[in-house]
């Protein structure tokens, strides 16, 4: 079971998260990639016998 | 008649999640059904980039991580699979890598001509997938014109940077929010979605504010 999604509060705006809390994005100049998608590539190319 | 739902979604031009996420989006909002605006807002992953990094994205992250170039390429590599996934075909070989401050001037010029979200597609296919150069405003000036811009209009607006102010008011506004990376979508000012979600979350999160909608007097 999922942990309960932490409210991000700032001092101006406040913002209720919705949706998968590692899903990819970037930060800064790094770009990562999540362990499900690594998975999902794994999974692909097994699929497509390309390993 | 209901209003439709907004989705401010902050973003940049060389972020490979920020493409995929687009089209990630773009599938949920069709599944989702509703009315959707969508507005763009600027975010710099790495405002100290020089315009004329010289260099490839490999060598860019080697150097600025310290990663083996290898580790580097593995990582890259999965990129483009997941990009290829949602129908984009990345070309790592031939990408710019660039300080994209000025695309953002360009996509806040669109958006006072009503016609961003044509913009923002043009220049994430103009760096992912056809290797043009998006920080220098001549190549910016030209992508511009392709899409029946003015050159003489667009050519002042970047000159001048008058444009400049609505980038930064944008970035301050993701600090304002605590956003630290993108893509980040806010629904109807009071929802964050971070990253490139699957396209059913969108549209499940869409469908959960439509219904909030609809029960809130």
């Amino acid at each position: 079971m999922t942990a309960p999604l932490p409210v991000i509060v700032t001092p101006g705006l406040t913002l209720t998260p919705l949706g998968d809390p590692t899903a990819a994005a970037c930060e800064g100049d790094f770009c990562a990639i999540p362990d499900h998608h690594t998975q999902a590539i794994i999974n692909r190319k097994l699929d497509e016998d390309a390993v | 008649m209901t209003e439709p739902i907004k989705v401010d979604i902050w973003s940049d031009v060389q972020c490979p999640w920020c493409y995929i996420g687009k089209r990630k989006f773009e599938s949920g909002a069709a599944q989702f059904g509703g009315d959707v605006e969508v507005e763009y807002h600027s975010f710099e992953l790495a405002p100290d980039t020089p315009v004329d990094f010289d260099g490839t994205p490999v060598d860019y992250l080697a150097q600025r991580k310290g990663l083996p170039t290898a580790q580097v390429e593995q990582m890259i590599e999965r990129v483009v699979g997941i990009a290829e996934s949602v129908g984009l075909d990345y070309d790592y070989d031939h990408i710019h890598q660039t300080n994209t401050v000025i695309s953002h001037e360009l996509l806040h010029f669109a958006k006072s001509k009503g016609r961003q979200l044509e913009m923002k597609e043009r220049l994430l296919k103009a760096y992912f997938i056809n290797g043009e150069h998006v920080g220098r405003i001549p190549d910016l000036v030209e992508i511009a014109v392709e899409l029946g811009f003015d050159r003489d209009e667009v050519t002042e607006a970047l000159e001048s940077h008058r444009f400049l102010p609505d980038v930064k008011a944008d970035v301050a506004l993701a600090r304002e929010y605590g956003i630290n990376g993108v893509p980040f979508f806010v629904i109807d000012g009071k929802y964050g979605v971070s990253g490139a979600q699957d396209a059913a979350t969108f549209a499940n999160v869409l469908s959960q504010v439509q219904a909030e909608r609809e029960t809130t007097p």
